[in-house]
């Protein structure tokens, strides 16, 4: 029995040794097995898909990259504006933050779709693949993802964008950097925040998940809580999510974060039987987009 | 679809019911245990099932006649940083007189301490379980029974209300058991009362509610 005892501590010290797994990575599912964005060429999964009627001028269609830093890890990351690079200093822009999965073009349907809201090109856009995802460097991290949209705000700013004209879309995983540079600003100070599907925290992810209230602190070190930092957002906000979504469910994470606003103005979208990825398909295309221009327009 | 794994999939790792049953029929008086215990609940991931490995290591030990107690140590958890341990009586409810059949209730608590963040919870267990010498003269048995963890935080996340006071389960399983060694199969199916089908993980459940999964379990007798 002294042997079995003595084998047994010395592989709970190795596992003990080995406690520093961490579930943050799992956050994060990037595509990066691309050579190229091909948008409207692009043949593999997307999240929605729009007929011709929705196409915009190749002329209008910017692909760059940006330097993003964080803290002196310096990585090039991909962004796609849509409109006039020339008339950003006028236009108001919509900074589009995507999911956790998949890369640009498997997005580019749906910021197409923006790009058509009031009319082609009727407002700005720019979409950014976040470090790690797509053709863009660097691995993806909560920080990444913060330091990558500011370093889009920043573009933005140097291109003549002012605090007014930004309103800020994230959607799922990008309702955090959405969430956290309105409420905390840096570079820019958005006018208006919009989240689709936005998830309210980690722990809300664990404790639906395992049906105990287990803080999300014994799975991950994520500091994401957009329940509680939308709290500090004053600016105008829209909230839209699919009653059937099955992936961040309405109730425990969208009603959560849309119920903690205490701003000037919200307004709330539930979109009867949609899913996590389909809202603007279930909505209709013609009311999604005018829900949004109506909200890009109002003057609280 | 594009694979969305992602960390509350995982939260399975400290889910409740993440061992086989500790003690099928109370040892005897005096009788040393140790026992490892592998398995957890499946999901579908991309379209394929995929087994949560939750791993334990546990002690046991005859106090009396009828009357045990185990301590397990989760492996799993502590490798994420996760001090997750359990501790249980096991004692005898009823035994046939043949001493073939019997009954064993089990109230125990599973404790956890984080690492990180210093958080902790605690969550009593009781279990009831009825057990099956199905051959004469072998020690195999069969058996199956009911348990559940008790919720004592009445708080989630944001200040959400915990709606859940309980995480019940079914076990059915079979324990092979030889003069020192035993080895056990197990299945459960757990959290059968609560839906399961706006979450984002995907549990593998014939129903939309709970999960089910498989566990095994190797223990090894001392003293007897």
């Amino acid at each position: 029995m002294r042997r079995s005892i003595t084998t047994l501590v010395l592989l709970l010290a190795v596992l003990g040794l080995s406690s520093c797994l961490r579930l943050d990575p799992f956050l994060y599912n990037p595509s990066t097995d691309i050579d190229g964005y091909y948008l409207d060429d692009f043949d593999g999964e997307t999240e929605i898909q729009l007929d011709a009627s929705y196409d915009l001028p190749d002329s209008t269609t910017h692909v760059f990259t940006l330097t993003s830093d964080l803290d002196g890890d310096l990585a090039e990351i991909y962004a796609i504006y849509l409109g006039d690079i020339a008339r950003i200093a006028q236009d108001t822009v919509i900074l589009y933050l995507h999911g956790n999965a998949g890369h640009l073009d498997y997005y580019w349907p749906r910021i197409k779709l923006l790009g058509n809201v009031g009319g082609n090109n009727r407002f700005g856009v720019l979409a950014i693949d976040y470090r790690g995802y797509g053709l863009s460097e660097g691995t993806p991290t909560e920080e990444g993802l913060y330091v990558d949209t500011d370093a889009a705000m920043k573009w933005l700013k140097d291109n003549g964008l002012t605090d007014d004209r930004l309103v800020v879309y994230g959607f799922s995983l990008g309702s955090a950097p959405a969430t956290e540079l309105t409420a905390n600003a840096r570079t820019l100070q958005p006018s208006k925040l919009m989240l689709e599907a936005p998830f309210a925290s980690d722990e809300v992810m664990a404790q639906d998940a395992s049906g105990l209230s287990i803080p999300g602190s014994f799975l991950s070190n994520l500091q994401i809580d957009n329940g509680d930092e939308i709290r500090k957002v004053e600016e105008p906000f829209f909230w839209i999510h699919g009653t059937a979504d099955s992936y961040l469910n309405m109730e425990t994470h969208g009603e959560v974060v849309y119920g903690n606003y205490d701003g000037i103005y919200s307004e709330a979208h539930r979109v009867e039987g949609a899913e996590h990825s389909d809202v603007p398909a279930v909505m209709g295309y013609p009311e999604y987009t005018k829900a949004v221009e109506e909200f890009l327009l109002i003057q609280p | 679809m594009f694979k969305r794994l992602i960390l509350p999939i995982t939260a399975l790792l400290v889910l409740a019911a993440c061992n086989v049953t500790r003690v099928v029929k109370p040892l005897e008086k005096g009788e040393h245990q140790v026992s490892a215990s592998l398995g957890g609940p499946a999901i579908v991931f991309s379209g394929a099932p995929l087994p949560i490995p939750l791993s334990s290591v546990a002690y046991a030990h005859g106090l009396d006649t009828g009357l045990s107690v185990s301590a397990g140590l989760h492996t799993t958890s502590l490798m994420f940083g996760v001090a997750q341990m359990d501790a249980s009586l096991h004692a005898r409810l009823w035994q046939a007189k043949n001493d073939r059949f019997g009954l064993t209730m089990s109230p125990g608590a599973h404790f956890f301490y984080d690492f990180n963040e210093q958080n902790t919870r605690v969550y009593p267990q009781v279990d009831l379980g009825a057990w099956w010498q199905y051959r004469e003269n072998k020690d195999h048995l069969l058996y199956g029974g009911v348990g559940s963890w008790f919720e004592l935080y009445r708080e989630k996340a944001h200040g959400q209300v915990q709606d859940h006071e309980v995480l019940p389960y079914v076990t059915l399983g079979h324990q092979f058991r030889w003069d020192t060694w035993s080895f056990q199969v197990e299945a459960r199916y757990l959290g059968m009362f609560y839906r399961n089908d706006e979450l984002v993980v995907t549990y593998l459940t014939p129903f939309n509610t709970g999960t089910s999964g498989l566990y095994f379990g190797i223990g090894k007798s001392f003293g007897k």
